[in-house]
C-alpha cells in the first residue's frame, strides 16, 4: 500500500477542513481527487505532500509509519513532489528552476544538464531553456513546473488542478504528459479536478471529497431542492417549475425547506421494466448526448435539468437509445441522498 | 543666498582639491560606516529571517519592541555604550572608548533593528508558495532559507541601504564615543558639528555637502550592484 490513512483530521481554526476515516492507496496507479471549491482537495494533497500534518490521525508511507519530525518528512519529501494549482517559478531562467530539485540532491552537473534536458523536451519546452521566467504563460508556467517536477522522477507526483486556468491545447499537453509518465516511470500519481469526465478519462481511481470527508457519490448530478411537505411521511423536493421528486420523509433533512439532492447516476435505470417492486419515481426526458464511461456508456439525458446515468454496455445495446430520442428513467429513492449544503442552482 | 552660493563653492574646492584632511575624515566615516554596517547585516538578517518565519508566543511583543527601537535616539546609545567601555564601567579595562571600534559599536546598536525589521517586512512579504515549492522539491531548511532570501533580495538590499544611511549620517554616537579626535576619529558628521561650534559655517556647509556627494556616490554603487545581482536559483 502505497499511503494509508486512518481517522486523519486537519482542523483551521473552529473548521475541520478534512476529516477522513480510512483511506488507502495503491502504487502505481492514477487516483483522481473530485470535490467542489472548499471540499478539502488541497488540504488533502499537502498532507498526502508531507507539507501539512494532520491535527489527529494516522498516515503510513509504504508500509511505514509517518513520523512528523522535520527529519523524517524531509526524506519523505524526497520521494513526493506536489505541482500547486498556481505553481509559481523561481526567479531565473526555466532551465534553472528545472534544476533546483537535481541541485539540492547533488546530483552532478552533467547528470543534471541532461535530466533537464529531457524534461524541458517532455513536455515541449526545450526552447525556451535560456529565458527568464517572468514572461512566461500561465500554461507554459505550468509545464515547466511539471518540467521541474519530473525532473526528480517522483514516486508520486501530487498535482492540483494540473489543468485548471490553462487553455485547450496545454490541457491536452499536461493529462498525456502524466498520462505516459505513469505507464513508463510507474511513477503513482494522484491529481484533483474539479471536472469529473476529465478525471475519469485519465484515473483507475476516483476520490470524491465532499465537506473534507470522502464520498461515495460521484460530483454530477447535484441541484438544490424546494421542500413542500403535504404528508408526514412524504416530501415533495422542486428542482424546477416541471420537475418534482416524491421521497419518504426519512430521507430528508428535517426542519428545512432547501436541500442539496444528489442522485448517483449508476442508479437512474433507463427505460424501466420490472423495477416497479422498488420505490422511487418515473420521469420522461430527452437523449442529448452518449459517450463511453469505464466499459459503459454514460447517458446524458434532459429532464428539465441535465441529468447524467450509467448503463451497462449490454443495457446499451439492448436498449439502444439515440441523441434526440424520448425516453423514460427510473430514480429509486436509494439513488437520492439529500443534505444541507449550500450549493448554487444548477 | 550668499553663504549657501559660498558653502557650495567651497564644497566643490574641498572635493577636487582632495584635501588630505578631508579624505581622512571621509576615510574614518566610510571605514566605521561600513564596518558598522556588515557586522549589522551579519547579524540583523538572519534574525529578522527567523522572526519572520518563526511562530512563537510574544512574537507580536518583540515586533513592537524592535519597532520601537527605529525610533532609538544616538545620545541614548552612546550613553548606554558608554556606561560599559568608559574606565568605571565593566569593560572599561578593554580601553575601547574614544576609538573608531567603540563607534562601530554603538552604530552596531543602532541599526540591527533597521535591518532586522526591514528583513522581516521583506521575507513575510514573499509568497508563502516559494517555501512550499522549495520543500516540496527536496530542499532541506537551509536550501529553503536561501531560495527565500535569494527571492527576498531586493527588500533586504534596500533594508541594508537605510542602515547604511542611517549611521555615515548619525552624529550622536560618533560624538560621544569617538570623541571627534582629528585623524582618529573624526567623521564627517563630528567634523561638521566642530567647524559650526567655530563659527565655520561655510565649511561646516561645504562637508555637508561633501557628505552628500559621498552618500549618493555609494547609493550608486549600491544601485549599480543590486542591478548585477545574477539569476541563480540557489
Amino acid at each position: 500500500m502505497l499511503y494509508k490513512l486512518e481517522n486523519v483530521q486537519r482542523v483551521h481554526g473552529s473548521r475541520t477542513v478534512l476529516n477522513i476515516e480510512r483511506l488507502e492507496i495503491l502504487p502505481n496507479s492514477i487516483y483522481t481527487l473530485i470535490g467542489p471549491n472548499g471540499a478539502g482537495k488541497t488540504s488533502l494533497l499537502q498532507i498526502l505532500a508531507f507539507l501539512d500534518k494532520p491535527g489527529s490521525g494516522r498516515i503510513s508511507f509504504n508500509g511505514q509509519q509517518v513520523k512528523f519530525n522535520e527529519k523524517h518528512l524531509h526524506g519523505l519529501r524526497r520521494k513526493v513532489v506536489l505541482l500547486d494549482q498556481t505553481p509559481i517559478l523561481f526567479t531565473g531562467t526555466v532551465y534553472k528552476n528545472v534544476e533546483f530539485g537535481l541541485k539540492v540532491r547533488r546530483i552532478t552537473r552533467d547528470l543534471r544538464k541532461q535530466r533537464v534536458d529531457e524534461m524541458l523536451e517532455l513536455v515541449g519546452m526545450e526552447k525556451f531553456a535560456g529565458y527568464d521566467t517572468r514572461g512566461l504563460s500561465g500554461g507554459e508556467v505550468k509545464r515547466v513546473a511539471l518540467a521541474r517536477a519530473l525532473a526528480l522522477h517522483p514516486d508520486v507526483l501530487l498535482c492540483d488542478e494540473p489543468t485548471a486556468n490553462v487553455d485547450r491545447e496545454n490541457q491536452e499537453i499536461i493529462l498525456n504528459i502524466l498520462k505516459k509518465i505513469n505507464r513508463e516511470e510507474k511513477s503513482s500519481i494522484i491529481f484533483s479536478t474539479h471536472y469529473l469526465s476529465q478525471g475519469q478519462r485519465l484515473a483507475d481511481h476516483t476520490l470524491l471529497l465532499q465537506n473534507g470527508s470522502l464520498s461515495d457519490l460521484f460530483d454530477e448530478n447535484i441541484f438544490r431542492a424546494a421542500l413542500s411537505r403535504p404528508k408526514v411521511e412524504e416530501v415533495i423536493c422542486r428542482l424546477t417549475d416541471q420537475l418534482f421528486l416524491n421521497l419518504p420523509s426519512d430521507r430528508v433533512p428535517p426542519d428545512t425547506d432547501s436541500i442539496k439532492l444528489q442522485i448517483d447516476p449508476k442508479k437512474i435505470v433507463l427505460d424501466p421494466g420490472g423495477e416497479d417492486l422498488v420505490p422511487g419515481n418515473y420521469i420522461n426526458g430527452q437523449v442529448l448526448d452518449l459517450s463511453m464511461d469505464n466499459g459503459g456508456v454514460r447517458v446524458e439525458i434532459d429532464v428539465g435539468v441535465r441529468l447524467n446515468l450509467v448503463v451497462t454496455m449490454d443495457d446499451y445495446r439492448r436498449k439502444n437509445p439515440g441523441i434526440g430520442d424520448s425516453r423514460q428513467i427510473f430514480i429509486p429513492h436509494d439513488g437520492v441522498v439529500c443534505s444541507r449544503t449550500d450549493l448554487p442552482q444548477s | 543666498m550668499d553663504l549657501l552660493f559660498d558653502s557650495m563653492q567651497s564644497a566643490f574646492l574641498l572635493l577636487i582639491s582632495l584635501d588630505a584632511e578631508l579624505l581622512e575624515i571621509v576615510g574614518v566615516s566610510l571605514k566605521v560606516s561600513f564596518g558598522a554596517t556588515i557586522i549589522a547585516s551579519i547579524v540583523g538578517i538572519p534574525t529578522g529571517f527567523i522572526i519572520a518565519y518563526s511562530v512563537f508566543p510574544g512574537k507580536r511583543f518583540l515586533l513592537t519592541c524592535l519597532n520601537t527601537l527605529l525610533a532609538l535616539p544616538t545620545v541614548v546609545i552612546g550613553l548606554f555604550v558608554y556606561s560599559f567601555i568608559s574606565r568605571r564601567g565593566i569593560l572599561g579595562s578593554l580601553d575601547l572608548l574614544y576609538t573608531q571600534k567603540a563607534i562601530v559599536i554603538g552604530q552596531v546598536i543602532l541599526i540591527i533593528p533597521v535591518i532586522t525589521t526591514l528583513t522581516i517586512a521583506a521575507v513575510s512579504r514573499i509568497d508563502a508558495r516559494y517555501r512550499m515549492t522549495a520543500l516540496t522539491l527536496g530542499a532541506n531548511r537551509y536550501q529553503m532559507a536561501a531560495v527565500i532570501l535569494k527571492e527576498a533580495r531586493y527588500g533586504i538590499f534596500a533594508a541594508v541601504i537605510a542602515a547604511y544611511g542611517r549611521v555615515i549620517a548619525e552624529v550622536g554616537i560618533s560624538m560621544m564615543l569617538g570623541g571627534n579626535a582629528k585623524g582618529f576619529t573624526r567623521t564627517m558628521t563630528t567634523a561638521m558639528a566642530l567647524e559650526y561650534d567655530k563659527g565655520e559655517f561655510v565649511l561646516a556647509v561645504a562637508l555637508g555637502i561633501s557628505l552628500m556627494a559621498f552618500a549618493f556616490g555609494i547609493n550608486m554603487l549600491f544601485h549599480f550592484f543590486q542591478g548585477r545581482m545574477k539569476n541563480d536559483v540557489v
